[in-house]
């Protein structure tokens, strides 16, 4: 069976700016493949190349294993897709708007797949409501029912919980879970905040600057053994010592002044504290973070990322 | 004597003008009376206007007239289009009012008719009339042609054709040429439609034009009585 | 094709916009009727001194064919702002929503969207100037009458028997149609390089004005580029009441538009299939 999309070296550049480099990547049929890179990293211009939106400059793309340019339309009809903001027509109705995406996707489409739709995103009892009046969370459920009325078997979605709140954020992972595995569609989902991703993906690509950094599935990317404790301490001159005679020492990271990082499962950190405190090292704070996470942070804006609990 | 004979033959001459000046005179009353016999007409109409920058189609309608000079023509809704009062349709306006000097001219031939040519000059100095030129039948006592000079208006051309209603002195057809002044609107207010006619280079002054106007009678109705109110629609 | 174009056709009429421009030309209607009705004898004494001086014309010289007349003399000028309203939009307006980019995801080759664009603005503008024919037409002829039609060109006073200006009005309604397509496709293109629709309205009527300033400008240099600007042969529509008719000038024009229609509609294609969606 082929991988659903594979694209090959694909580059797309705006005057000078290089928007996409040489990226190459492959999702299978059923994964949840999340699209993780910061804002202006090339998300939405490569999601946009997929659809037929952007022209690639060179690089090729396979749907199914069928070059896109050789069959563009009925290659589409295989994909349902919202692209940043889900935009609608504000003074139709949900169920208007539904209605006409749908026949534009395929004509053969009846009114009971629309309530059937309506029923999965959640959207039943509002969709003779105009669309103007719809909240954030609403729309973006109207553009999840548009992108699956027609039954394709992959969903794009471009950061789908942006400007939703937090219950919203919560319903459309459940959403999106759910899709894959009651509905068996395939997904690629983007989004600039790590922990989204890590939430539902199967398989990951983290891109930066329009190249790939890493691509591989989310089990793998994110061992827990790869995360990084960081512990700040009270001044202690013999703290080298201590961990050096203990079990914790394949642990230990590095020694930066009064903050140690161990690289290890955040599952041990309360053993670690104990012993710590047992030592007699006072222990002012304990920060954990993923290696992914902290090489993702270092190439990102760290402000992007503050909303996460930690 | 031969001195004498020549006397003789100068005053023969001048007295026999006299007699032919009188008699032209004459000719010249008999006419207008008989043509003030008709004090009102209303006659069916076909009037076909030729002016180089009118294009107008032909006009069916009825044509009122009262003397001395109301004119009015009737089409059944249509707009009514008739020369200025001063160069009337009818031969009564072309000819002056009042005394009149008369000088004849004498006999032509004008299409294979004998026909008398007159001119008549108004005496009182204000009328629009400068000159009249006549072209009469004798037999039949109507003019077949004027030629009147106007103060205002430049010279009007009337030729006439008679037939059913001679003995009223009435036409069948008149054909009136006029002298028109030139026509311009600005193009930025008509904003045009060119057509690519060729536009032949023109004056800045309005200059004359020659127009005409044919009118068929089809049939009068002589003297009914028509009231000015008639004419003030 | 037939269902997108019913889709086309669906959004432009359920948008209240579309029915400000049948407003519009509602109004501008009815104002000039009314103008005609307080004022309108002084203004065809006005029109009319040059040829009041020579000759008496009595009746309803002011009667519903004049006045439609005027009414499109007027209106002609304005409607390509109203069909830029909606043709302006068609693609403009999608981006800027920020629809486009879904429409462009549905199997639908773009070509045929811009087809379907291309064909909507042109059945609204058949309605725009259905509606205009009804509006000026009907009504004036209810307000002032029936009555020979005088035409006041800049050269030449032509009379029309009553009996016979229905006909002419017919064909330069549909002259009218023809060289509202052209703004139509005009404005479908400036609206396939913008990403929101005022550009594309403002451009349209920017380009008409400017155009028809240069058409009318008696100057030698404008008079060689005249024929090939279409907004020479825009008002075509008034060779219909002209006498003899003029046709093979009105041909000529309406080839011309034909010819810009067709030009600005491939160049909206090959642009358009294309055009990266960026927005």
């Amino acid at each position: 069976m082929h991988p659903i999309i594979e694209t090959k070296n694909l580059s797309k550049s705006f005057k000078q700016f290089k928007a996409v480099s040489d990226l190459s990547f492959t999702i299978n049929h059923g994964d949840i493949y999340g699209f993780l890179g910061q804002n202006g990293a090339g998300k939405s211009t490569t999601m946009r190349m997929l659809l037929g939106l952007i022209f690639p400059d060179s690089g090729s793309i396979y749907i199914d294993g069928e070059e896109f340019n050789n069959g563009r339309r009925h290659l589409l009809s295989k994909i349902g897709a919202i692209i940043e903001r889900p935009d609608m027509y504000g003074y139709l109705s949900g169920w208007d708007n539904l209605k006409m995406f749908a026949a534009l996707s395929d004509s053969s489409i009846k009114a009971n797949r629309l309530h059937e739709v309506l029923e999965i995103v959640g959207l039943k009892g509002r969709e003779h409501d105009k669309v103007k009046a719809y909240s954030q969370g609403m729309k973006q459920r109207l553009g999840i029912a548009i992108a699956l009325v027609h039954k394709p078997d992959l969903l794009i979605l471009d950061e789908p919980t942006n400007g939703l709140d937090p219950q919203g954020i919560a319903e459309m992972r459940a959403l999106i879970l759910s899709l894959s595995r009651d509905h068996g569609k395939t997904i690629l989902i983007s989004s600039h905040l790590l922990y989204e991703i890590e939430q539902v993906a199967t398989s990951m690509i983290i891109i930066h600057k329009g190249k790939k950094v890493v691509e591989g599935k989310v089990n793998s990317l994110l061992n827990p053994d790869e995360t990084f404790i960081e512990i700040d301490i009270l001044p202690d001159d013999h703290i080298l010592q201590k961990i050096n005679a203990s079990e914790w020492k394949p642990s230990l990271g590095s020694i930066k002044q009064e903050t140690l990082t161990f690289k290890m499962n955040p599952e041990r950190t309360p053993q670690l504290n104990c012993w710590l405190v047992g030592q007699g090292v006072g222990v002012t704070e304990i920060r954990s973070k993923h290696s992914l996470e902290a090489y993702f942070l270092s190439l990102t804006d760290d402000t992007v990322i503050t909303n996460r609990a930690l | 004597m031969r001195k004498y004979i020549s006397l003789l033959v100068i005053m023969l001459t001048l007295v026999s003008h006299r007699v032919r000046a009188d008699d032209a005179t004459q000719l010249f009353y008999t006419l207008r009376t008989k043509i003030a016999t008709v004090k009102d007409y209303r006659a069916d109409v076909r009037m076909k206007i030729d002016v180089s920058f009118m294009r107008i189609p032909q006009l069916k309608g009825t044509l009122l007239f009262k003397a001395p000079d109301k004119m009015r023509l009737e089409r059944n809704g249509g707009l009514s289009m008739l020369p200025k009062k001063n160069i009337n349709l009818t031969i009564s306006n072309l000819i002056p009012v009042g005394n009149v000097t008369v000088i004849d001219i004498g006999n032509v031939t004008v299409k294979g008719k004998k026909l008398r040519l007159v001119k008549v000059i108004p005496e009182d100095d204000m009328n629009n009339i400068v000159l009249t030129k006549l072209w009469i039948d004798e037999a039949n006592l109507v003019a077949v042609r004027a030629e009147t000079t106007t103060r205002n208006d430049g010279t009007v051309i009337m030729d006439l054709d008679f037939n059913k209603y001679m003995s009223f002195g009435l036409p069948d057809k008149v054909t009136i040429y006029m002298d028109v002044k030139d026509y311009k609107l600005p193009k930025g207010v008509t904003m045009d439609y060119n057509n690519e006619v060729p536009v032949a280079p023109k004056d800045a002054k309005p200059k004359a034009q020659k127009g005409t106007i044919e009118i068929n009678y089809l049939s009068y109705a002589i003297n009914t009585g028509l009231t000015d109110a008639q004419f003030n629609k | 094709m037939i269902q997108l174009l019913r889709i086309e056709l669906y959004k432009i009429f359920r948008r209240p916009r579309t029915y400000i421009s049948f407003g519009i030309v509602t109004a501008i209607t009815f104002v000039i009727q009314l103008a005609m009705l307080t004022d309108g004898k002084g203004f065809v004494n006005f029109a009319l001194s040059g040829v009041n001086e020579q000759f008496d014309i009595q009746g309803n010289i002011l009667n519903g064919y004049l006045i439609t007349y005027i009414i499109l003399q007027s209106l002609l000028i304005h409607i390509p702002l109203l069909v830029a309203l909606v043709a302006g939009d068609a693609l403009a307006g999608e981006a800027n929503l920020g629809t486009l980019r879904l429409l462009l995801t549905k199997p639908i080759s773009r070509p045929k969207i811009v087809m379907a664009k291309f064909l909507s603005s042109f059945i609204y503008t058949v309605l725009l100037i259905v509606w205009l024919a009804v509006v000026a037409l009907f009504f004036s002829l209810l307000l002032f009458g029936k009555g020979d039609m005088i035409n006041l060109k800049s050269d030449s006073f032509i009379m029309i028997l009553q009996n016979d200006v229905m006909w002419r009005y017919g064909l330069a309604f549909a002259f009218a149609v023809l060289a509202m397509t052209t703004i139509a496709s005009m404005s479908l293109l400036l609206s396939a390089f913008a990403d929101n629709s005022i550009g594309p309205i403002i451009s349209t009527m920017g380009i008409v004005v400017v155009l028809t300033i240069l058409s009318n400008l008696e100057l030698p240099l404008f008079t060689i580029i005249k024929p090939y600007l279409f907004t020479t042969h825009m008002i075509g529509w008034k060779g219909f009441f002209d006498d003899p008719v003029p046709y093979a000038a009105i041909g000529k024009s309406a080839v011309v538009l034909f010819l810009y229609t067709i030009g600005f509609l491939l160049l909206t294609i090959v642009y358009f299939n294309k055009k990266d969606i960026k927005s």
